[in-house]
C-alpha cells in the first residue's frame, strides 16, 4: 500500500460502501447549499438592488427571487437533515460519517435561519426595521466622523493600556514586597480601582475634580492638544488599567518557579537584578495574552467617555454614533459603530489567540 | 577564628510547626568533600540551603569564613557570589543560552566585561565537556547536560565552596554518571564541596567525610569507608540496609 498513514481506514471497500461514501458527499453538498442559499443567498438577493436608499433593501427582501432562494434553501436543508440523520450511522468510513453529520447540521442551521427570515419577511415589519437599523442613507456624510471616532477609540485605549502597563508593573513590584508597609498602599490602590466602576472613576475625576475643584489638566504640547475631559479620560483609563495590569503582572511573576529566583540570588544577584534579568523576562511572555485581553476590554470601555463633555473632534466611536442618533433618531448609527468596534476588536482577538497558541507551542520560548 | 570555610552553630529551623533542623553544629574544612546522606525529610537539603542562607535559620548562626551570614548587616549578595550552589531541578534560565546562563552573573555581579565573561564561560563549559553546546537553550539539552551547565555556571564565579543539593535525583539513570564524573573531577582538583546525595557509591568513593542525618539531627559522622562498613548508629544501619 502506498497510501498515507491513517487513510487506510478512510478507504471504502465494497461497491455498496462506495455508493454510501458518495451519498455522504452529496449530503454535505446539500447542507452547504442550503445554508448558502438561506443566509448568503437571501442577503445577496436583498442587497442586489443596492442599499441606498433603504427602500431598495426592503424591495430586495420582499422580491420574488428572494422568496424563491429562501424556499429552495429551506427545502434543501430539510432534505439534508432527513437524509443525513437517516444514513450517518451506516457510513463505512469516518470521513463519510462526518460528512453526513456535517451536512445534516448545516441543514438545521439553514432551516432555523430560513424560517426566522421568512417569519420576519411575512409577519414582521421589514420596512421599519431596515429603515431604523440598516439605513445607509442617513449615514451619508458621517464617514469622516466615524473614522475620527475609530481613531479616538484606538488612541484612548492604546494610551490607557500602555500607561496602565507602566503603572501596573510598578504597582506589582510594590504589591509583592515582603514588607507589609510597602505592600499596603499598593493593595489599597489596586483594590480601590478594581472595586469601583470605571464610570464612577470617570465621574469623580471629571465632575468632582475638573468641574468641582477646577483641576483641569488639558494638554497643549506642540501638535498634541487635548481638552481637559479628554485628558481626564486618558488619566482615568491609565489609573484603572494600572490596577488590573498590576494583578496580571503579579500573577505572571509569581507563576515563575521559585527556583529561578533562588538560582539568580545564589549567584550573588540582588533582588532587583534577579527580577530584571531572570524572572521578569520569563514572566513577560506569560502576561502578554491576559494584557491583550485587557486591551480588548478597554477598547469597549472607552465608550464610557459619553458622560464627559467631549468636543466634536474628540468623540470616539460610541459618542459619534450617539450624536448621529440624537440628530436623526435612527439606530443605523449604532450599527455603524458596531462595525467600527468589530473592525478594531476582531483583529486584536485574533492576534491574542494566535499568540496564545504560539506561546503554548513554545515557539516564543526560544530566543528573544 | 577557626580555619573552617563554612560553619553552622546551633542552627534550628522551623517551617511553621515543623521542626526541620534541631540544633546543627557543623564545620566545612577547606578542600574536603563533605557528603550528607539520610532519608527523605531528614533535613539535609534544608541544612545545605542554610549554608548560603537561601533558608534563614530560625535560631543559631551561620558563618562563611569569618563573615557571619546571620548578621543582618552582612551583604549576602557578596558572600553568595563566592559560594556555588547546584540544585536538583537545575534552575537554568530557560530564556538564555548555556553561555548566557554563565556570563549573566559574571557581568552583572562580578562586573567582568563581555569578552572576558565569554572566555571565562567557555572555559567552564569546556570543563564540564559542553563547549559545543554554548549556544543551545536549556530546553534543547538533556537533563544531564543541563545539570552540567548549572555546575559550570556556579564554577565560573570562582567559588570557595560548592554546594550540591541532590543534583542527580531528577536525572534518568543513564545520565547520572556524566554529572557524577564532573563532580569527581572537581573533587580531585581540590574544590571544597558539600554534597547532599542518595548516591552511596559516590559518597564512599569521593567523600572525605560523611554525615548521616535523620529527623533534623546529625546522628553519625565519619570517614566514608569506615562509616559504610561499620555503622555505629542503629538508624544508619537500618538506612544503609535499605539503600545498599
Amino acid at each position: 500500500m502506498t497510501t498515507e498513514r491513517g487513510s487506510q481506514l478512510d478507504r471504502p471497500e465494497s461497491p455498496a460502501e462506495h455508493r454510501l461514501a458518495r451519498s455522504a458527499a452529496v449530503i454535505l453538498g446539500l447542507g452547504v447549499a442550503s445554508i448558502g442559499l438561506a443566509l448568503g443567498g437571501t442577503v445577496a438577493s436583498t442587497a442586489a438592488r443596492g442599499i441606498v436608499p433603504y427602500r431598495r433593501l426592503v424591495e430586495g427582501l420582499l422580491s420574488t427571487p428572494t422568496a424563491v432562494i429562501l424556499f429552495v434553501g429551506l427545502g434543501l436543508g430539510a432534505v439534508a437533515i432527513a437524509w443525513g440523520f437517516a444514513s450517518y450511522r451506516l457510513m463505512p468510513t469516518k470521513r463519510s460519517r462526518e460528512r453526513a453529520v456535517a451536512g445534516a447540521v448545516l441543514g438545521i442551521q439553514a432551516v432555523v435561519v430560513g424560517l426566522i427570515i421568512l417569519a420576519f419577511r411575512s409577519f414582521g415589519n421589514p420596512e421599519l426595521f431596515i429603515k431604523l437599523f440598516f439605513n445607509a442613507g442617513v449615514l451619508e456624510g458621517h464617514l469622516g466622523a466615524f473614522v475620527r471616532g475609530a481613531v479616538n477609540t484606538i488612541v484612548l485605549a492604546f494610551t490607557g493600556e500602555v500607561g496602565g502597563i507602566i503603572v501596573g508593573l510598578f504597582l506589582a513590584m510594590l504589591a509583592m514586597s515582603k514588607r507589609a508597609v510597602v505592600r499596603a498602599p499598593a493593595r489599597v490602590y489596586i483594590n480601590f480601582f478594581r472595586g469601583t466602576p470605571l464610570i464612577w472613576q470617570l465621574s469623580v475625576f471629571y465632575f468632582g475634580f475638573a468641574i468641582g475643584l477646577g483641576i483641569r489638566p488639558a494638554v497643549d504640547v506642540g501638535p498634541i492638544q487635548l481638552s481637559a475631559p479628554y485628558t481626564i479620560a486618558v488619566i482615568v483609563f491609565i489609573l484603572n488599567t494600572g490596577a488590573y495590569a498590576a494583578e496580571v503582572f503579579r500573577a505572571g511573576i509569581q507563576s515563575i518557579e521559585r527556583g529561578q529566583l533562588e538560582a539568580a540570588r545564589s549567584l550573588g544577584m540582588s533582588y532587583p537584578q534577579a527580577m530584571r534579568y531572570a524572572v521578569i523576562p520569563q514572566a513577560v511572555r506569560r502576561v502578554i495574552p491576559p494584557l491583550m485581553n485587557e486591551f480588548v476590554i478597554l477598547i469597549k470601555d472607552t465608550s464610557l467617555v459619553l458622560i464627559l463633555g467631549l468636543a466634536v473632534g474628540e468623540l470616539e466611536l460610541y459618542t459619534t454614533a450617539r450624536e448621529g442618533y440624537s440628530d436623526t433618531f435612527n439606530a443605523s448609527f449604532f450599527t455603524a459603530a458596531a462595525i467600527g468596534y468589530l473592525a478594531i476588536t476582531l483583529p486584536s482577538i485574533w492576534a491574542v489567540n494566535r499568540l496564545e497558541r504560539r506561546l503554548r507551542s513554545g515557539l516564543v520560548g526560544v530566543g528573544a | 577564628m577557626s580555619e573552617a570555610l563554612a560553619r553552622l552553630e546551633g542552627v534550628h529551623k522551623w517551617f511553621g510547626d515543623l521542626h526541620v533542623l534541631k540544633g546543627i553544629d557543623l564545620e566545612v574544612r577547606p578542600q574536603e568533600v563533605l557528603v550528607v546522606i539520610g532519608p527523605s525529610g531528614s533535613g539535609k537539603s534544608t541544612l545545605l540551603r542554610t549554608m548560603n542562607l537561601l533558608e534563614e535559620p530560625t535560631e543559631g548562626r551561620v558563618w562563611f569564613r569569618d563573615i557571619e551570614l546571620t548578621d543582618v548587616r552582612t551583604n549576602l549578595n557578596e558572600v553568595r557570589a563566592h559560594m556555588g550552589i547546584v540544585f536538583q531541578a537545575y534552575n537554568l534560565f530557560p530564556h538564555k543560552t548555556a553561555l548566557q546562563n554563565i556570563t549573566l552573573a559574571l557581568e552583572k555581579v562580578l562586573g567582568v566585561n563581555g569578552e572576558q565573561a565569554r572566555e571565562g564561560a567557555m572555559q567552564e563549559l569546556d570543563h564540564v565537556g559542553l563547549a559545543e553546546k554554548a549556544d543551545a537553550y536549556p530546553g534543547q539539552l538533556s537533563g544531564g547536560q543541563q545539570q552540567r551547565v548549572a555546575i559550570a555556571r556556579a564554577l565560573a564565579m570562582r567559588p570557595n565552596v560548592m554546594l550540591f543539593d541532590e543534583v542527580t535525583s531528577a536525572l534518568d539513570p543513564e545520565l547520572i554518571q556524566e554529572v557524577l564524573d564532573v563532580m569527581k573531577t572537581l573533587a580531585s582538583e581540590g574544590m571544597t564541596m558539600v554534597v547532599v546525595t542518595h548516591e552511596m557509591g559516590f559518597a564512599r568513593e569521593v567523600g572525605s567525610r560523611v554525615l548521616f542525618m535523620d529527623l533534623g539531627t546529625i546522628l553519625e559522622e565519619g570517614e566514608p569507608r569506615e562509616t559504610f562498613e561499620s555503622p555505629q548508629h542503629p538508624r544508619l544501619r537500618q538506612f544503609l540496609n535499605r539503600v545498599l
